[in-house]
């Protein structure tokens, strides 16, 4: 190649055609249907940047600048306040969003964003035990995560806030407990229970409660449902004392300057049939009732929310910076033990 | 002469400015500044991020990661050495078996980490045959260890140390070995005070080469280990991603760094006083 043509191209790929804004989305993986971005593209003209994250961690690290030219991201309940604190988000204009009428009556007030000002609700999950059915009695609690029985053969996730929820709860304190003596005693728990425990593994233990290596770990409702569908002989339970809840919720950045847009996108994924698209390929719980009717399937309990339960589960909610602090040193220390 | 040599060094020494120096004092400001509550560094400037590294927490995270070190590099040694004389002595096949030695560097290293993953699993091939043959009753725990951490570590680094040895012993002069032979030494004597003094150059590099990735491991620690010890590589992961301080991760980085520095500062000035 000639370096001028070279160049040409180079400019070319640089985005000179004449075609519609272009608006940037930064999502989790695994959370849209394959056709979800192109048909939005098709009937906006907009042009969509579509890139996914795997950890809040991740995505606050790239917007906390704030001209990071993303518009819209989806950060976890627990990230919106200090999100909100910090400056990034931009009030929604709910006029702009009429179809977050179709969410759960649960997430038209939930208690991170109580009017909806700055998040909308988009997908929901937990975590609970997944276990094997050969498992006789089968665990109902968490403190059976405790049972000697289940020596080698146990795996808790590798998240400080899970293990020490577990922990918490078992103890019959909050999952968002943030004083020193209450989560040093969840820290004992952990410490005692951890010659139990095979390995702290997140999704990678999906394939081994697949083969029956393990046989019962602790695991997001989601994730432990993919290996379900693997392996119908797996079961998933939520724990009696109560288990961890989130909510990834779409939000608009401050620095966006193509605010409109960015409603308007959201408001898209709001869309009955758009949500359904994406439960059915994607099997995630979503946060809209609508959708779920337009699906038209009973789902399992792992994806649809199911009220009495729901009872029982605790929202985690943002930390204190001593109390995460104290809580970062507790999980090295459980590490190191 | 002197404006070409200059002309030739400047893309290396931007490269190195860019991509090494600029980081690294990045990494010095973040380590002096206080964490902020969700990520990121900010004033006030502070030592509290070094006073921690003296805390017996981590130093005893440092202190296993530098025994797990230790340990693969001697296995390496161990391994590599006599897998190098082979090599080197091998006439003309030698070029086959050097290629086979960077034959693993043609795939992804987390790829065949997944591959000793499913090898070493209770289900794994390993588990499955002992079982199906009647050696055992019950799967062993060959996952999610110690030894399958150091294991990993050495199937990932044993070529590094296998290079610089099979470079130094293929220059051995055969002449010696025989000369040694000839005035009465007994093999083992040859190898123990002839070629391991002489191939002490491929040694110490090749040591260096694996004991300084290995320090650092992150990914063959957390996918072999199962998250159930902790190592240096993994508590610095950390400190960027849930534990939120990237001050503290960074003092922690530069420390591991000082440590490897003052190995690496050690052992040339040994080099250079000509000391064995």
């Amino acid at each position: 190649m000639k370096r001028r043509t070279f160049f040409l191209g180079i400019a070319g790929a640089a985005g000179c055609t004449p075609r519609g804004p272009r608006l940037n989305v930064f999502n989790w993986s695994n959370y849209i249907a394959s056709d979800t971005i192109a048909r939005f593209e098709a009937e906006t003209g907009a042009r969509v940047r579509y890139a996914v994250y795997e950890s809040n961690e991740e995505m606050l690290a790239r917007v906390i600048s704030g001209n990071s030219g993303w518009d819209v991201v989806f950060p976890t309940n627990y990230f919106i306040e200090p999100m909100r604190a910090m400056g990034l988000l931009a009030r929604l204009n709910l006029d702009l969003l009429p179809n977050r009428l179709d969410l759960f009556d649960e997430f038209q007030a939930p208690e991170w964003d109580p009017r909806l000002e700055w998040s909308m609700p988009y997908m929901w999950g937990c975590s609970g035990i997944l276990y094997h059915e050969r498992v006789a009695p089968a665990p109902r609690r968490w403190a059976d995560m405790w049972d000697d029985r289940f020596r080698g053969r146990l795996t808790m996730l590798d998240d400080p806030a899970e293990v020490l929820g577990a922990a918490l709860l078992k103890l019959g304190l909050s999952l968002n407990e943030t004083s020193e003596a209450g989560l040093r005693r969840a820290q004992a728990e952990a410490i005692r229970q951890k010659p139990l425990v095979r390995a702290y593994l997140n999704a990678e233990v999906r394939d081994q409660m697949v083969a029956g290596d393990i046989l019962a770990c602790q695991l997001w409702a989601t994730t432990a449902q993919q290996a379900m569908d693997e392996a119908p002989e797996l079961r998933f339970a939520f724990p009696e004392e109560g288990f961890p809840l989130y909510a990834d919720c779409a939000v608009v950045l401050k620095e966006s300057d193509r605010a409109e847009l960015a409603h308007r996108f959201i408001d898209y994924l709001m869309r009955p049939e758009v949500g359904a698209a994406i439960v059915r390929e994607s099997r995630t719980a979503t946060c809209n009732l609508a959708a779920l009717r337009v699906l038209g399937e009973v789902l399992p309990p792992t994806l649809h929310l199911d009220q009495p339960v729901l009872a029982r589960g605790q929202w985690f909610a943002a930390m204190p910076s001593v109390a995460q602090r104290l809580r970062d040193r507790l999980w090295t220390e459980i590490k190191s033990a | 002469m002197n404006r070409v040599r200059a002309w030739c060094l400047a893309p290396t020494a931007g490269v190195l400015a860019t991509l090494f120096l600029i980081p690294l004092a990045i990494l010095l400001g973040y380590a002096l500044l206080t964490r902020g509550a969700y990520g990121g560094a900010f004033p006030p400037w502070t030592f509290e991020n070094w006073q921690r590294l003296a805390d017996p927490l981590y130093l005893g995270i440092l202190g296993r990661s530098v025994a797990v070190a230790l340990v693969s590099t001697a296995i390496c040694l161990v391994l590599g050495f006599p897998l190098a004389l082979f090599i080197a002595r091998a006439g003309r096949r030698k070029h086959l078996y050097l290629y086979l030695v960077i034959l693993p560097f043609w795939t992804s290293f987390l790829v065949r980490t997944y591959a000793w993953m499913f090898l070493l699993r209770d289900t794994g091939l390993i588990n499955e045959a002992l079982l199906a043959l009647g050696l055992i009753e019950e799967p062993l725990p060959l996952l999610y260890n110690y030894g399958a951490v150091i294991l990993g570590l050495v199937y990932g680094y044993l070529p590094f140390m296998v290079l610089p040895l099979y470079a130094t012993l293929e220059r051995l002069d055969p002449a010696l070995l025989e000369a040694a032979a000839d005035l009465g030494a007994r093999p083992w004597q040859t190898l123990r005070r002839v070629v391991a003094p002489l191939s002490m150059p491929g040694i110490r590099a090749g040591s260096l080469l694996v004991f300084i990735p290995c320090l650092g491991a992150y990914l063959t620690p957390d996918l072999l280990g199962g998250g159930k010890t902790i190592l240096v590589g993994t508590l610095i992961q950390n400190q960027f991603t849930n534990a939120r301080d990237w001050p503290f991760g960074a003092a922690l980085s530069l420390g591991v760094m000082a440590v490897v520095m003052a190995l690496l500062m050690g052992l040339i000035r040994r080099q250079d006083e000509g000391v064995l």
